[in-house]
């Protein structure tokens, strides 16, 4: 039993594109052995840092049996040509050559007797091809060369055995060697196993599995925040990505200047993680400390790390610093006008125009929501004003947070002040959700005006572009008022919006944009019902008798019945649809027309009776409810059926030979789908 | 008593002169600045229709670059409207060049032992050149110092072979060797002159008339004039003069941009009229080379 052991040596792989690398070198290697049917250690893994790229796997046979097989050559019509080059290409003799019949006719064979492969010879003949089959999500080109690699390529280090594996990739060839130097690619040294090659690397504190990296920068980390009394916030993102762009992490702790902790903890956290990749902290009270950690590649020996790392947060947080005391105090009302010289859309006029529809727009919605009509208009006035900030320049990321914190030092209302804050959110299915009714207002309002203009001036996405993100908006809306439970006229709405920009010289075609939206978010909720693991085929039924007007109803519904199918009251209600739609269905094709109202005179037994009475009191139930439905208790009430139905099944005869009391029954099992269609229509639902 | 050697803080004006003799050594043409305003080194024509067609060529050479917008009348200790940049273009890239840079970082006293000196993506893409590469932003204990890229397209063309471009901010740099938290007290040179003696009211007065003064009526009007000179000398085959029409093109947008009087739907369009002159110069640039 070996091992296979292969470096890839480039210059700096970006984190994501490594992760990615590693996954399909790992996907293709495992289809090599398969595909080839080598035993393998299936528990093996691909490592990397950002310069070296390592796969080991052990357990692999130095051999492989290749069994006997018949190798079927020429027609013996064909030309003898053929057989020729059939001889030639099996490096074989005619003597060796036999002829068989098979269903198409008459060919030549020759049986391969079995044989033993080495493993080395496959892999020599392989791995240049493995690695090309690498689906780099970003790749190069560099210098004269052909190959595409996610950085420049330098050099193949591939083993099996302890033996070198030689091939040929592009323009590089293999060998046993790497260097040892990355940064300098320097220092040639030899290595015929993984072990030793891991060894040497660690005695340098040099860590190629990415996981042990993790492990130690996390360690190193609980260590100090203990010690120190603070913590971080957990961000696997920002981890990884640490993780994979050093090789011998070194923890350091840095501060800065207490005095920036003035500034609103929004922009310091985004100055520190996604403009320097450090981890900020925070104490007990999770607000922000002074203290964050830099993460180095290197042994800050003589402290030059440390300053250099606190010096750039210095300046980059006196930046901030400078423009949060300069924006703070430029009053937001009076800065309202200034909106007309910025576009917010090319033929949406500016984001004037855009902060006066949502005024109307969230004053409207204010009615509906039972708040303060004038509070919804200041913060729709002032919402967009930061775009002009000197912060928001700098930070787009935190455009609308910032917005909030200029009118909380300005005084303004505190859910004004929210509102401005969370006016973005959500954005897209994992975002955070606003709670706050102001907040939803404004944001409910920003996003239809967004829609409404969008499909306005025909810049509706398609099936593969949507580059001004208007599915996330319309995903957003949705869970805002499914996610809320808020109970809106939408379909009032978007009329209404279109109004508002008619106000404004805008002539958009109300009733196209009406049909065009309203088919495009409820497609939205298709897709987060689907997200939310919802059957397709409930989805499908729930929106089908439900409009715009009813997302609420229509996620509720499904959702309730989502998670009762397979329970009682799922069931059952399903099966006494089922059994009697089954009926119709069947009958109707023999034309006769139903309308969903059997005459109770025509009633020829109890058990018709019986079912007509129990139809009519679930009718009463849904009349009653409309408003506060409880869905479990309506699919409750359907599934209460089941007596009456079970029992008018057995002992009625539904096709009878009068043609009126026939038609009648049939009318009692349609009133029956029909009261039950109140729920949803049950006829997409598999059982 | 045997005195200390004071080590002697590396001014600015040696920073350049060591980054010049070393790329000099390493075999690049010392070229000087561009004579026209441009945004940064790439715009030179050294870069910009050098990087284009098969002929090997390797440069290094300082080049004053504007952006208007990023101008703060002198009150910002880490913005300019004009700085300086150090450009190396090397085609094609050679399997060494990493190598070469981190020497180039030891030259002006940056030990990239002693120093965090991280690689970290960035990918570059300059719109208005019709130009995209892959490479890094380098990183020294957490400051971004260098640009590090290697050119896969410009104008719109395929780079074959590539070049590898490595852009040093020398303010930035120079901040970080001489230990400044304010780019107004670089020292210059050896007679103490500082970087605010040269450029402070530069500063001021240009960020007056990048976002005040300048007269955008004339410079829309410019634009049209420029751009229609350039495609007529695109029609005369003369592609560098066609690429001077097209900087200046390039400059009276970004002045425009500072004045805040282009939407951003006009910017973009503005943007694809100079990527599409920029395009058809780069054309009759290769067809000139073969």
């Amino acid at each position: 039993m070996s091992e296979l052991f292969v470096e890839l040596f480039s210059e700096e792989i970006p984190a994501r594109l490594q992760i990615n690398a590693r996954n399909e070198l790992k996907k293709n290697i495992k289809n090599f052995f398969i595909d080839n049917q080598i035993k393998f250690n299936e528990n093996f893994n691909v490592y990397s840092t950002p310069n070296r790229l390592v796969l080991h796997v052990d357990k692999i046979p130095n051999e492989i049996k290749l069994n006997s097989e018949e190798i079927k050559g020429p027609n013996v019509n064909a030309p003898e040509k053929a057989l020729e080059g059939f001889i030639r290409s099996n490096n074989t003799t005619l003597e060796k050559i036999f002829k068989k019949n098979t269903e198409k006719g008459e060919f030549y064979f020759f049986k391969k007797d079995s044989r033993k492969i080495k493993v080395s010879d496959l892999l020599e003949k392989n791995l240049s091809e493995i690695f090309t089959k690498i689906a780099w999500n970003k790749s190069m080109k560099w210098a004269n060369y052909d190959l595409y690699w996610g950085r420049p390529l330098k050099s193949i280090l591939a083993i099996f055995n302890k033996k070198p594996l030689n091939f040929v990739f592009n323009h590089i060839s293999s060998s046993n060697k790497t260097f040892i130097d990355k940064s300098l690619e320097e220092g040639i040294k030899i290595f015929n196993d993984f072990n030793s090659y891991l060894k040497f690397f660690k005695q340098k504190g040099i860590l190629i599995d990415q996981d042990l990296r993790k492990k130690i920068i996390q360690n190193k980390i609980n260590e100090i925040i203990i010690k120190k009394n603070i913590k971080i916030e957990q961000n696997d993102r920002l981890i990884d990505e640490i993780v994979n762009i050093v090789e011998k992490p070194m923890v350091i702790v840095c501060d800065f200047d207490n005095k920036f902790l003035s500034v609103p903890s929004e922009i310091l956290i985004t100055t520190m993680q996604s403009h320097q990749k450090y981890l900020p902290t925070f104490n007990k009270k999770n607000n922000l400390t002074n203290n964050f950690f830099v993460v180095s590649d290197i042994k800050d020996t003589k402290g030059f790390v440390k300053l250099g790392n606190e010096r750039v947060i210095e300046a980059r947080l006196s930046d901030a610093k400078f423009f949060w005391e300069k924006n703070k105090t430029q009053n937001l009302v009076k800065q309202v006008d200034k909106l007309k010289n910025i576009n917010y859309f090319k033929g949406l006029g500016s984001y004037f125009d855009k902060v006066q529809r949502m005024r109307k727009l969230s004053s409207l919605i204010s009615d509906d929501f039972l708040i303060s009509k004038d509070k919804i208009e200041i913060a729709s006035s002032i919402c967009k004003v930061d775009l002009m900030s000197d912060l928001v320049g700098e930070f787009p990321e935190l455009q609308g947070i910032v917005g909030g914190h200029f009118a909380k030092f300005q005084g303004f209302d505190k859910e004004v002040c929210l509102a401005v804050s969370e006016q973005y959110l959500p954005n897209g299915m994992e975002s955070k959700l606003p709670k706050k009714m102001y907040s939803v207002a404004l944001s409910l309002s920003d996003k239809l005006d967004s829609l409404v203009g969008f499909f306005g001036i025909n810049m509706k996405p398609t099936s593969s572009k949507d580059p001004y993100a208007i599915r996330r908006m319309a995903i957003s809306l949705v869970r805002l008022i499914v996610e809320n439970e808020i109970k809106i006229k939408l379909k009032d709405l978007i009329v209404y919006t279109c109004s508002v920009y008619r106000d404004q010289g805008y002539e958009f075609d109300t009733k196209k944009i009406q049909n065009e939206l309203s088919d495009f978010i409820i497609e939205r909720l298709k897709n987060y019902l689907k997200e939310k693991k919802i059957r397709q085929d409930i989805i499908e039924s729930s929106i089908f008798l439900l409009g715009l007007d009813d997302l609420l109803k229509a996620y509720k519904k499904s959702k309730c019945l989502n998670k009762n199918i397979k329970k009682e009251i799922g069931f059952e209600t399903i099966a006494a649809y089922k059994r009697s739609s089954n009926i119709l269905n069947t009958d109707e094709k023999i034309s006769i027309e139903t309308l969903g109202f059997a005459d109770p005179g025509l009633f020829k037994n109890e058990y018709e009776k019986k079912l007509y009475k129990k139809i009519n009191d679930i009718r009463k139930y849904f009349l009653s409810v409309s408003k506060d439905e409880n869905y479990e208790e309506s699919l409750k009430i359907l599934s209460s059926i089941k007596n009456e139905l079970n029992d008018f099944f057995d002992n009625v005869i539904v096709n009878d030979e009068d043609i009126i009391i026939k038609k009648n029954r049939l009318e009692l099992l349609n009133m029956l789908c029909k009261t039950f269609d109140n729920y949803l229509n049950f006829s997409k639902i598999e059982a | 008593m045997v005195s200390k050697i004071k080590k002697k803080t590396l001014s600015f004006q040696d920073t350049i002169f060591n980054l010049q003799k070393y790329w000099s050594k390493k075999g690049c043409l010392i070229l000087q600045p561009y004579d026209l305003e441009v945004g940064a080194g790439t715009f030179h024509p050294a870069t910009t229709l050098r990087s284009l067609g098969p002929k090997s060529w390797k440069t290094a050479y300082v080049q004053p670059s504007r952006r208007p917008t990023d101008g703060r009348y002198g009150d910002n200790p880490n913005r300019l409207q004009h700085y300086y940049q150090f450009q190396v273009l090397i085609k094609p890239s050679p399997k060494e060049i990493k190598k070469m840079y981190l020497n180039s970082l030891s030259s002006i006293g940056i030990n990239h032992e002693e120093h965090d000196i991280r690689f970290v993506e960035d990918d570059w893409e300059s719109p208005t050149l019709g130009a995209a590469g892959l490479g890094w932003e380098v990183w020294c204990d957490g400051m971004e110092v260098t640009q590090f890229t290697y050119f896969q397209q410009m104008a719109g063309f395929e780079c074959k072979p590539v070049s590898v471009e490595i852009t040093y901010g020398l303010e930035r740099l120079c901040m970080f060797i001489q230990n400044k938290k304010s780019v107004f007290d670089l020292i210059w040179n050896d007679e103490g002159i500082t970087y605010n003696d040269v450029f402070h009211q530069s500063e001021k007065e240009f960020s007056a008339y990048n976002f005040e003064y300048a007269n955008t009526d004339i410079l829309f009007k410019m634009f049209e004039m420029l751009e229609e000179e350039t495609k007529s000398l695109v029609e005369k085959k003369i592609s560098l003069p066609a690429y001077d029409q097209c900087l200046k093109c390039s400059h009276v947008f970004n002045i425009l941009d500072a004045r805040g009087v282009i939407s951003v739907a006009q910017r973009a369009e503005y943007i694809t009229r100079i990527r599409e002159l920029t395009k058809s110069i780069g054309k009759v640039w290769i067809e000139s080379q073969s």
